[in-house]
């Protein structure tokens, strides 16, 4: 009872250890939410704060949000924010409303955690459980990376899909396939690739559900929950167009996504490539990056088919590398759900060179994109050859974590292989 | 001794590393406890658990399948070259002249009032036989006709005749050509009239001779077009002396390529400050505009004026030799534009100053082309030194006169007017001379435009090329029917816009050099790294499948046997 009360009590202080300093961040530096809104790394085309300000304007004049070719995100954002107060006059309003999402993120998380889904499974249990963070700490790694802290003062709207993916899986991993649904369908709804996670989260929540009371049909099961997806971006879908008064949001906002007609650089992979794309190429290396993000999901689903959630958080990872607009965001994104699997931590080979990786890129990419814009003494080559080295980092990251969670399955079916070496013949 | 074998563990492999193993450490100095190591020093892996291969073949297949079902439809669906049907052949016959033969019947209508109808029409039997052995030239027909005494007062309307020859008797056999009207007045002693059974006449070969003098040029343009091209030799003509026919190069490449509107711009540059106006209005309205009105049919002209101060020329010289003269535009300080809104510019220059040219030697080519103070720049414009007095500060229209004069006459040259004949007599043949150019071009880009759709397999060619070329097709069709009349030009004048855009659509100009190696450089570097891991993933399984069978069978013989 006692510890409960304690546990509440530093949770109760970690938020609001959190929420101060944002708000000092936002309140003592009044130009640094601007300079980060600013940042390529942290605002793409299609999460960016100063977009949604463009969009907001001319909605709030009754003109389509979408005509100056500017603002590329979801219609609901702009009654959402068209509630709050205005930015220009009370901006604290928007403030506390970013860090009441950062905030709600860290509550899914601490969810998740503490499910301790992470270290046993429905199917799997790790030998390795035991050693693993509380809710606490893999909530406050993920309100202190400077990633997330960054993303919430540049006000990118990414925040909101992250909370709506982190709550999906902690509804999932709850057993409660409804709620996770609708999040997963408000994620997709606001960017799109959280659709492809539909899989996994489909299976966790077989899983956990069937544990709970056990499901007649999976069949069933799969079916109801798909159709409840799409019924609830059906929804959303017409809420949008009686908002905008037609369906011209689906090509500025989803089209987007799918052409990537707005080249403007982020730390991704599609940008360059597709500034020296040859023209008549173009939509068939557009269908060739798509399906390469899509293409994990499958196999992974079925490799990993025992434990959903490592799934989950290998295609976030995945998506933070290989998505058409990623940004840091992403990244914190993914970085938030590692900590769940603090026990195969020991199994992992490459963590220095991957934490080296990430600090480096984190220094030179803003550098080097400084070299190229501003100081005009570098090129547009700079920023991509970093932006290829940070999605190096994530990826190794992502390929260790899958080969220490591989590992720590083969261990349970092998236990005399404990602690050896393993080489590739 | 802990020396182990590699272990082939591929049951519980992780998939970023397929066949982990333990690896062959040989560690002598530290005695292991294990017990596996005591029994066997090279262990073999445990068999792999059939849900295990079953997995990873499910695995495989959930690659594959995405790339099968969703890959090769959206492969073959976004690299799918659109070809257009052309009707090549037609374009071809086109472009080798076998689709038309360009052919001007000119009709010449024959006023003989004082004549009886049979003398007349006699006249006109032997007149045409005479023509017809004169010609040489198949493309370019005269055509007699008698016009009826009644419609002497409508000549005016007849305007399918390009001339009308007048016969009045007179004193002596003579030919005056009006210089206002296409009518050329024959006058003849009432003698020379040939008699209704006689073969030949002097006065019809007279005749003869002097229509042919008066197309002479024409028709030597003409063939000159015509010989240039890829006209098929037994249709070009014969006649073509070497020195007519460079004397005729040197005017086409004086004259501007042809195009539906020019850009008149007339410049005042003076070196110092004075004169800082002139009355170009005026000077323009009076001394050039009969003429760009009598060119109307044929060409639109906008014309735009500016003066300019402080001008220096690129050559400072008293006398201008005829190597100053390319020299003198001063292309870097004056406001010159090469042309305004997509119509070509002719450039007229008056030049306030006291140089002077020195004359050219006798026997020049050139000299025709220059008086003492201006000359012709080749499809560019005319450059005309006025002398002034140093303080005048106002140029009046009627100083502007003789330099104006002198911009209409090169502005017929640079219009490609031949230069002999009455002016009416010249237009009429600038249009046919223009019509037949542009037909010309218009049949050489059809045929440039299928042999690159030939050349190259793997260019695009969108349907707004063929909807161009099937344009062009049909408008040459008609001018090619009508050609030698005002239809002729203007169906020339479309077909050949048509066939320039056909040409120069915008989505084939960027494919023109795209071989078949750059595909391999296109999809090699992304594919390469992704495609290997797939198709070995593929070959493997394959290869582990067909181990598996084997062994069935095996058992299931030795099982038999049993």
């Amino acid at each position: 009872m006692d510890g409960a009360k304690v546990t509440l009590g530093r949770t109760a202080a970690l938020y609001a250890g959190a929420a101060v300093l944002r708000l000092a961040l936002f309140t003592l530096f009044p130009g640094l939410p601007d300079l980060l809104t600013g940042r390529v790394e942290i605002s793409t085309p299609v999460t960016s704060f100063k977009r949604l300000q463009e969009g907001l304007f001319l909605y709030n004049h009754n003109v389509s949000p979408y005509d100056g070719g500017v603002y590329h995100q979801a219609p609901l954002f702009l009654p959402l924010f068209s509630l709050l107060p205005s930015f220009a006059t009370l901006p604290i309003f928007t403030y506390l409303l970013y860090i009441a999402v950062d905030l709600l993120s860290a509550s899914a998380l601490i969810k998740i955690a503490d499910s301790g889904e992470a270290g046993s499974s429905v199917h799997f249990t790790s030998p390795r459980r035991e050693k693993r963070w509380s809710g606490f700490i893999v909530a406050a790694v993920f309100l202190f990376n400077p990633f997330t802290i960054a993303t919430c003062i540049g006000r990118s709207t990414s925040v909101f899909t992250t909370a709506a993916i982190l709550h999906a899986i902690a509804k999932a991993v709850a057993g409660a396939p409804f709620s996770a649904m609708v999040a997963i369908s408000f994620a997709s709804y606001l960017s799109l690739y959280p659709l492809l996670l539909l899989p996994p989260l489909l299976i966790l929540c077989y899983d956990r559900r069937n544990a709970l009371k056990p499901i007649p049909s999976r069949y069933n099961f799969a079916v109801s929950n798909v159709a409840l997806v799409v019924g609830v971006i059906a929804v959303l879908f017409q809420m949008s167009r009686f908002l905008t008064g037609s369906w011209e949001f689906l090509p500025s906002t989803y089209g987007v996504q799918l052409t990537l007609s707005d080249l403007t650089p982020n730390i991704g992979l599609w940008w360059y490539f597709f500034i020296e794309m040859f023209d008549s190429f173009r939509s068939f290396f557009l269908a060739v990056f798509w399906l390469h993000l899509s293409c994990y999901v499958g196999g992974l689903s079925i490799r990993i088919r025992r434990q959903p959630l490592v799934v989950l958080t290998l295609l976030l990872g995945l998506f933070a590398i290989f998505k058409p607009y990623p940004s840091i965001s992403d990244a914190s994104l993914f970085l938030a759900m590692v900590p769940l699997y603090r026990h195969v931590f020991p199994l992992m080979r490459y963590t220095f060179v991957i934490a080296a990786v990430i600090m480096y890129t984190t220094f030179l990419g803003p550098a080097f994109y400084h070299l190229w814009i501003y100081a005009g003494s570098g090129n547009a080559n700079f920023f991509y050859a970093i932006t290829l080295v940070w999605g190096l980092g994530l990826s190794l990251l992502v390929c260790d974590l899958t080969f220490a969670v591989l590992r720590d399955e083969w261990e349970v079916e092998r236990p005399e292989m404990v602690g050896k070496d393993i080489r590739q013949i | 001794m802990s020396a182990r074998r590699p272990l082939n563990n591929g049951a519980t492999s992780a998939k970023s590393s397929p066949e982990a193993t333990i690896p062959p450490t040989v560690r002598p100095e530290t005695p292991s406890n294990d017990a596996a190591d005591t029994t066997s020093a090279r262990k073999q892996p445990p068999p792999e658990k059939p849900s295990d291969v079953r997995r990873r073949t499910y695995v495989i297949l959930s690659f594959w399948l995405i790339v099968l079902l969703l890959g090769l439809p959206i492969w073959w669906e976004t690299t799918t070259i659109y070809r257009a049907n052309l009707p090549l052949s037609e374009m071809l016959d086109w472009a080798d002249g076998k689709a038309c033969r360009p052919v001007f019947p000119l009709r010449i209508s024959i006023q003989a009032n004082s004549l009886h109808e049979q003398e007349a029409q006699n006249l006109l039997r032997l007149t045409q036989h005479a023509l017809d052995d004169l010609n040489d030239f198949s493309g370019h027909h005269l055509r007699l006709q008698l016009s009826p005494p009644a419609a002497k007062e409508a000549e005016k309307d007849d305007a399918g005749a390009a001339l009308t020859i007048r016969l009045i008797p007179g004193e002596s056999t003579t030919s005056t050509l009006d210089p206002y009207s296409p009518i050329l007045d024959i006058t003849y002693p009432p003698h020379t009239i040939p008699s209704a059974t006689s073969s030949s006449s002097s006065l019809a070969t007279y005749v003869a001779s002097q229509l042919r003098a008066t197309f002479a040029e024409e028709q030597a343009i003409i063939s000159y077009l015509l010989s240039s091209d890829s006209m098929p030799s037994d249709h070009r003509p014969q006649g073509l002396t070497p020195e007519a026919a460079d004397s005729l190069s040197k005017r086409t490449t004086r004259s501007l390529k042809h195009a539906p509107t020019y850009h008149l711009t007339f410049s005042l540059f003076t070196s110092g400050p004075l004169p800082s106006s002139w009355d170009i209005e005026a000077a323009i309205a009076e001394f050039m505009k009969p003429v760009l009105d009598v060119l109307s049919p044929i060409h639109n002209f906008t014309i735009d004026t500016q003066v300019q101060l402080y001008a220096t020329p690129g050559v400072q010289n008293q006398v201008l030799t005829k190597e100053d003269l390319s020299s003198f535009i001063n292309a870097a300080e004056w406001p010159l534009s090469p042309s305004i809104g997509g119509a070509p510019t002719v450039n007229f220059i008056v030049f306030v100053g006291n140089q002077t040219i020195l004359a050219a030697p006798q026997g020049s080519p050139d000299e025709t082309d220059r008086t003492s103070q201006s000359w012709l720049i080749p499809q560019w414009g005319t450059v005309y030194l006025l002398p002034l007095p140093s303080d005048t500060t106002h140029v009046s229209a009627e100083k502007l006169k003789q330099p104006l004069l002198t911009f209409t006459s090169h502005l017929l040259s640079l219009t490609g007017t031949p230069q002999s004949g009455s002016l009416p007599l010249r237009l009429s043949t600038l249009a046919r001379i223009r019509s037949a150019d542009l037909l010309l071009r218009a049949s050489s880009t059809l045929g440039s435009l299928a042999r690159l759709a030939l050349a190259l397999p793997s260019i695009s060619i969108p349907e707004s090329v063929a909807d161009g070329v099937s344009k062009t097709m049909s408008h040459l069709r008609l001018a090619c029917e009508t050609l030698g009349g005002a239809e002729g030009l203007g169906h020339a004048r479309i077909a050949e816009a048509e066939a320039e855009r056909a040409f120069f659509e915008k989505s084939m100009v960027g494919q023109l050099y795209f071989p078949d190696e750059h595909k391999l450089a296109v999809y090699i570097p992304l594919l390469g790294p992704v495609g290997v891991p797939l198709l070995l993933g593929l070959l493997n399984e394959i290869k582990a499948w067909r181990k598996r069978r084997r062994e069935r069978a095996e058992q299931q013989a030795t099982k038999k046997k049993e």
